[in-house]
């Protein structure tokens, strides 16, 4: 296929989840929803299950405000929202994560609001780089299996080795995808989220081939005319307004960390030892994100040096309004962007998000000011 | 050479008509902005005071949050970017511009060489901005252009508390009903916004000179509770609400240079 042949295909899947979904269904696939953030989908791919990203659609907000107060992250009510709506019927059980206070209470809520599909948590330790954080982490993938048995599941430490190869060759994917878009300016923002919203949607087998497929062909094509290269920061930045917004300002975005996109290809499995074991490993290992610990905050420096080795004129912080980790990290993020001198700027996002004229305003200035 | 500058705001419209990027030959102001008949108008009055028309200009440039909506324009761009530019036409030492306008607040950072170095805008709220000074005018039966004069006849500026515009009102009608003198009450709602722009203004940093724009750079209660808030000069200039189309006037001008 040709890049834009592969950019549409990219971009049919993303455009309507539920028909996806469906797909996979009548194959006679079980489907398992995985809430953001790390949910171990390596557990879920080994134990037979479509692991199916669950981050909400932008959507208006009516049944999911029975259940949550009005300042609350909207990627987490657009998800219950949706869970209420029937929009994730058929799928098996939803994986929902503890990295932040909105998130846990999404497994709460979910319980209530939609008995029709089993919640099972995933409780992260805060400290996860210790020995005991990683013996804690295994433990909450243990309860992750034992749930996952319950709905006719089977596991094995071989069947995970093999989920975790597989996985990892699609962070190796995501990583080249990544590196090979910062050098083709041509490929607009639009199509860069596809790239990375499809993920979610699609088996990583099938995924990884896309975009393996994707890769080649972009490194045979020759490079666009360079625009205004820049780093985007945030949760989550897949809204089609916003993304033909950067197009149309004539910014590419050189890289990323978007913990929907690139932040979640950084660390892969390591191949040493038992396999659950190791995938406890990989969360201790990773790192630079908000929702992670870590006193140092590395993501800080992370995003000046990626800014500056990717020769980003200025970083964009497309900030999920009302979340709090991100929030607290934008204050060092924009401190140390201004001691290295890159132009830095906020635009507050959300899934309710109808008009973008604050934030095209926003932009086009920043754009300007990076110009000028 | 002519350029033109249209600013289309949320409450009014402006047009700066230039010559070659240094003489203002004409400028214009209607009522009505974004999605009324104001920027039309605004247009007829500019080509009736300057006895020119659209063949002469040499390029015309949009601003304001009405710009990707009118047709008839060469181009368009920020309000922000042009604020900039316009203060800096009237003020040439101009570091740091403040504009409150009908529906939003922003502040901008400029070099020394004039350029645009950093910005913030609020966020979607009416409060600390000109839409929080016409709501209290319609409640206390004033004209929003007599604000200004009122407050200066305080002597005890009331404390409106509250962050939100539609708590502020039942606020403010509350003072009335407690009896404080209307003029209190004014110098009171006008330190409101310019104390609550003023803390926007800090997280940009304040380096003077600083200016105000916008409409409600007109109101001088508001100018001297922001100088009072910040702790320096506020320059003001008549032309204040025309910077946005000044700034899109000049960079029609940049452009054509270019």
């Amino acid at each position: 296929m040709t890049v834009n042949e592969l950019f549409a295909k990219l971009h049919e899947v993303p455009a309507d989840p539920k028909a996806q979904m469906d797909r996979y269904l009548a194959e006679g696939k079980k489907i398992v929803l995985c809430a953001p953030v790390y949910t171990p989908e390596e557990i879920i791919h080994a134990m037979g299950f479509v692991p199916m990203g669950a981050w909400g659609a932008d959507t208006e907000l009516r049944r999911a405000k029975e259940y949550c107060p009005a300042f609350l992250c909207s990627i987490v009510q657009s998800i219950l929202e949706l869970g209420i709506n029937g929009m994730y019927d058929g799928a098996s059980a939803i994986v929902i994560p503890s990295l932040c206070d909105t998130l846990k209470t999404l497994g709460e809520n979910w319980k209530y609001a939609v008995p029709s599909i089993p919640f099972i948590p995933m409780t992260y330790p805060q400290n996860r780089k210790p020995a005991y954080g990683v013996a804690f982490t295994k433990a909450g993938y243990e309860r992750v299996i034992r749930d996952l048995e319950k709905l006719g599941g089977t596991f094995s430490d071989e069947k995970l080795a093999a989920s975790n190869a597989v996985y990892n060759r699609h962070n190796a994917a995501m990583r080249k995808l990544e590196q090979v878009l910062a050098k083709h300016p041509e490929v607009t923002a639009c199509q860069r989220s596809d790239a990375f919203k499809s993920a979610f949607f699609l088996t990583k087998e099938e995924h990884t081939a896309l975009i393996e497929e994707l890769t080649a062909a972009l490194e045979q094509q020759t490079p666009g005319t360079e625009k205004t290269p820049i780093l985007l920061s945030g949760i989550l930045a897949d809204a089609p307004a916003f993304n033909a917004i950067l197009d149309e300002m004539g910014l590419h975005i050189v890289a990323d960390d978007v913990a929907a996109q690139s932040r979640q290809y950084q660390t892969d499995v390591p191949e040493s030892g038992d396999a659950l074991t190791a995938l406890a490993e990989k969360f201790a290992n990773m790192d630079n994100c908000s929702v992670l610990y870590n006193a140092a905050k590395p993501r800080v420096k992370w995003i000046v040096d990626t800014a500056k080795a990717r020769g980003a004129k200025g970083v964009l912080v497309a900030l999920t309004k009302f979340c709090d980790p991100e929030e607290f990290d934008y204050v060092m993020i924009k401190k140390a962007c201004e001691s290295a001198g890159i132009p830095i700027t906020v635009v507050e996002i959300d899934r309710q998000m109808v008009q973008f004229e604050q934030a095209r305003t926003n932009i086009e200035t920043f754009r300007d000011m990076l110009n000028m | 050479m002519y350029t033109l500058g249209i600013d289309i705001g949320s409450t009014t419209s402006k047009c700066v008509m230039l010559q070659d990027g240094e003489t203002l030959v004409a400028k214009s102001l209607q009522l009505g902005g974004l999605g009324t008949d104001g920027p039309e108008d605004a247009l007829t009055q500019l080509w009736r005071c300057s006895g020119l028309s659209r063949e002469e200009m040499a390029r015309v440039i949009v601003t304001g949050y009405g710009r990707n909506k009118f047709e008839g324009a060469d181009g368009e761009v920020s309000e922000l970017t042009c604020h900039a530019l316009g203060g800096r036409f009237v003020f040439p030492d101009l570091r740091t511009v403040i504009d409150i306008g009908g529906q939003d607040a922003k502040i901008i950072s400029l070099t020394p060489d004039g350029r645009m170095s950093n910005f913030i805008m609020n966020d979607k709220c009416a409060a600390g901005t000109g839409r929080f000074l016409e709501v209290m005018a319609n409640i206390l039966r004033l004209d929003i252009d007599n604000l200004g004069a009122i407050a200066a006849q305080s002597e005890t500026p009331a404390a409106i508390s509250s962050t939100c515009t539609v708590f502020a009102e039942s606020e403010v009608i509350s003072q009335l009903a407690n009896g404080v003198k209307r003029p209190d009450l004014v110098a009171g709602i006008c330190q409101s916004v310019a104390t609550r722009v003023a803390s926007l203004a800090r997280r940009a940093g304040i380096v003077e000179r600083v200016c105000m724009s916008g409409g409600v750079a007109r109101n001088e209660a508001v100018r001297h509770y922001m100088a009072q808030a910040l702790d320096v000069e506020i320059s003001y200039d008549p032309l204040a609400q025309y910077f946005g189309a000044i700034g899109a006037a000049l960079y029609a001008w940049k452009q054509i240079k270019k």
